[in-house]
């Protein structure tokens, strides 16, 4: 019995100093994260700064993109990126969100559940380039000979779906990117609901709700802060696609009501753009470009903690 | 005659090794001779171009068997990452399809500090994807091509189109423009040609390797704006000939300077490049060329280096190699359908390789040629 308190002290000392360098190693890392931030924002204006002083904010609202002239404006990629993502969230939202409740909720194919979703897991670990492939040489001739001209014998009469489908252009990178998203869509959804208690199921089966009623008004309410993560990560991941993108977008500088017209992104034109682009106003347009996409990103995520911080208060005033 | 005389010099060469019991184990062995010389070991690296990297690629597999004391590095990453790098120093050798400019000379230390030499020729095709329309059987003019471009001639049921194909059934389709999205020396040869042969187009658009593309859609590289014509019905742009040549497209014939309709050959590039005696840095253009022969939308692709080189052995090896580059080396851009050097342009980048130094010396020991 005597010894034991001896024992703990021998080893508290080193344990003291263990604790020390642990946090300093975790200070250290949190410092290094804020310095590459930091660094890697200042690297990317100062290159961009004879296009600021140059375009100044008018930057935003020029569509002019114009190499020969040096006259650059970020408006028509700009257009290109929201369209496009807003596409692949209108598309992505309720296939993912199904396709989670089905994956946490439906006990009956719990043999089919593994295996799907490995299969989810896999989908998100194709590189973009494999499905920029894809969609280059399959998806659009589809939707040039199949997809879009059933859209425009149903539901021409909108601006949305005018013109003369080409395969390329907003709504076929909207859907390539609807595929890249799905997977991030699907195993978040999958897991903040899998994390509603137990409790709250069975006590609103009990009361004799059905099952889509528990889903409808227990589980999505409680698990909208989750889902809205989910939607806002995925937001970030179809805004900065490029590769895939260029592959299908069209590449043309221009803004279009028509989702079957050519169109570009931000990431496409840098992508484009910068092996060939000389002279430092040229350069530096396609490094603001780059700026506004961060911009853009930063925007997001500021609404991304917004919308959370307002629907788990929300939540905890309704618990 | 020249290039004549050279060979005869290298097969003498192989022949003495051969006699002397000479062996390598290197395929075609030789010491060179006065056309040739023999250069000392060095590694050398070059970057830039994207267009002529294929013939780059076959040259330098080529000289390395032939000098295996020399390894030649080239990293296509583009014309402009090319200037950079040489700017930098970080290259031996840039690559550009449009030598360096004013500004970029200057930021390299100024126009007498950089040699800039032609390495090889090209040629565009207009490819096209019309159902029944077989290859060179679409003829187009300059005319025809610009009004395509700007989006004046939208149908291929034009009268303007029409008026130049009487016998050719044109559908009544509309035109979908193809080009490169990526900035590109093909471009820049593209709308040179266009600002060359329109008014229009020269103050609406104007020639660089991007411009503001009035219609169309673009795709990134040759490769992707070849598959986009072939898969879209309707569809037409500017592609390489060696990718069109590769990829069994079907071509325009392009009526020339003289009123000729001709298929873009590079024997074609060659007649059009004949037809300009002198070609330098800042005069260089070739397109919409006379002849009746001449491809006309046809263009150079440049090598830089600097013309004072800080590692003498270095230094030997990269003019030795670049002076067989322009002579005996142009046997390998016929394998991928680039064109030969005109004589004069050769005996030009010879010239201009001679002025070459380091520490004050000549590095090229050719003769001059005549």
């Amino acid at each position: 019995m005597v010894p034991t308190p001896l024992v703990a002290a021998s080893h508290q000392r080193p344990l003291v100093s263990g604790d020390r360098v642990f946090s300093v190693i975790a200070y250290g890392a949190a410092a290094l994260i804020m310095l590459i931030a930091v660094i890697f924002i200042i690297a990317l204006f100062i290159p961009a700064l004879p296009a600021i002083t140059k375009f100044g904010l008018g930057f935003f609202t020029s569509r002019t993109w114009d190499p020969v002239r040096n006259q650059f404006g970020a408006l028509t990629a700009i257009y290109g990126t929201l369209v496009t993502s807003a596409i692949a969230l209108l598309i992505a939202f309720p296939i993912g969100l199904g396709a989670a409740l089905f994956l946490a909720e439906d006990a009956r194919l719990s043999l089919v559940r593994g295996p799907l979703s490995f299969l989810i897991e896999l989908l998100a670990g194709i590189p973009s380039v494999v499905i920029g492939l894809w969609a280059f040489f399959i998806l659009t001739p589809l939707m040039r000979d199949k997809v879009d001209p059933f859209l425009q014998h149903t539901v021409g009469f909108l601006a949305l779906f005018k013109g003369t489908p080409t395969g390329y252009g907003f709504l076929t990178a909207g859907l390539v990117l609807a595929i890249m998203v799905l997977p991030i869509m699907i195993a978040l959804s999958r897991d903040v609901i899998r994390a509603v208690p137990r409790e709250l199921r069975e006590a609103s089966l009990a009361l004799g709700a059905t099952n889509a009623e528990t889903i409808w008004s227990v589980i999505l309410p409680y698990a909208r802060v989750g889902i809205t993560g989910a939607v806002l990560l995925s937001l970030g991941r179809a805004l900065g696609e490029t590769i895939a993108v260029t592959m299908v977008i069209g590449n043309t500088m221009q803004i279009s009501a028509s989702l079957f017209a050519s169109g570009y992104t931000l990431p496409s034109v840098i992508a484009n753009e910068f092996t060939e682009a000389t002279g430092n106003v040229y350069l530096g347009s396609l490094f603001y470009l780059g700026v506004v996409l961060v911009l853009i990103t930063i925007v997001v995520n500021v609404l991304a903690r917004l919308l959370i911080w307002r629907f788990s208060g929300s939540a905890r005033a309704s618990a | 005659m020249m290039s004549g005389a050279r060979f005869v010099a290298a097969a003498s060469s192989v022949l003495l090794l051969a006699a002397c019991g000479g062996n390598t184990g290197v395929t075609n062995p030789s010491t060179g001779g006065p056309g040739v010389p023999t250069p000392p070991a060095a590694s050398l690296t070059g970057a830039g171009a994207t267009f002529p990297a294929p013939f780059y690629d076959a040259a330098r597999f080529a000289y390395n068997q032939k000098f295996s004391q020399v390894t030649v590095n080239y990293q296509s990453i583009g014309s402009g990452a090319g200037i950079q790098q040489l700017i930098k120093k970080t290259v031996d050798f840039g690559a550009s399809d449009v030598p360096m400019n004013a500004s970029e000379l200057a930021s390299a230390g100024g126009s007498d500090k950089v040699v800039q030499i032609a390495s090889t020729l090209g040629t565009e095709s207009m490819a096209y994807n019309l159902a029944g329309v077989s290859n060179g059987q679409l003829r187009l003019t300059p005319k025809t091509i610009a009004g395509i471009f700007l989006g004046t001639i939208k149908n291929w049921n034009d009268p303007a189109l029409a008026a130049d194909n009487s016998g050719v059934s044109l559908p009544n389709q509309s035109i979908t423009v193809v080009h490169r999205s990526d900035g590109s020396g093909t471009t820049y040869i593209f709308t040179d040609y266009l600002s060359t042969v329109s008014a229009d187009w020269k103050t609406k658009v104007g020639k660089g390797k991007s411009v503001s593309w009035p219609v169309g859609q673009g795709a990134k590289g040759n490769e992707a704006v070849a598959t986009t014509i072939k898969q879209t019905p309707g569809a037409i742009g500017y592609v390489e000939l060696a990718y069109v040549l590769q990829t069994n497209m079907t071509q325009a014939s392009l009526q020339n300077h003289d009123g000729n309709f001709v298929i873009p050959s590079p024997e074609g590039a060659t007649a059009a490049a004949s037809q300009f005696l002198a070609v330098n840095p800042s005069q260089f253009s070739i397109v919409d060329a006379p002849g009746k022969n001449s491809a006309p939308i046809s263009g150079y692709s440049w090598l830089m280096l600097y013309t004072d080189q800080p590692d003498k052995t270095k230094g030997t090896a990269l003019v030795d190699f670049l002076d067989w580059l322009v002579t005996d080396g142009q046997q390998y851009a016929a394998n991928v359908h680039y064109a030969r050097l005109p004589s004069n342009i050769v005996r030009d980048d010879i010239n201009s390789l001679k002025t070459v130094t380091s520490g004050g010396s000549t590095l090229l020991s050719v003769p001059a040629p005549s």
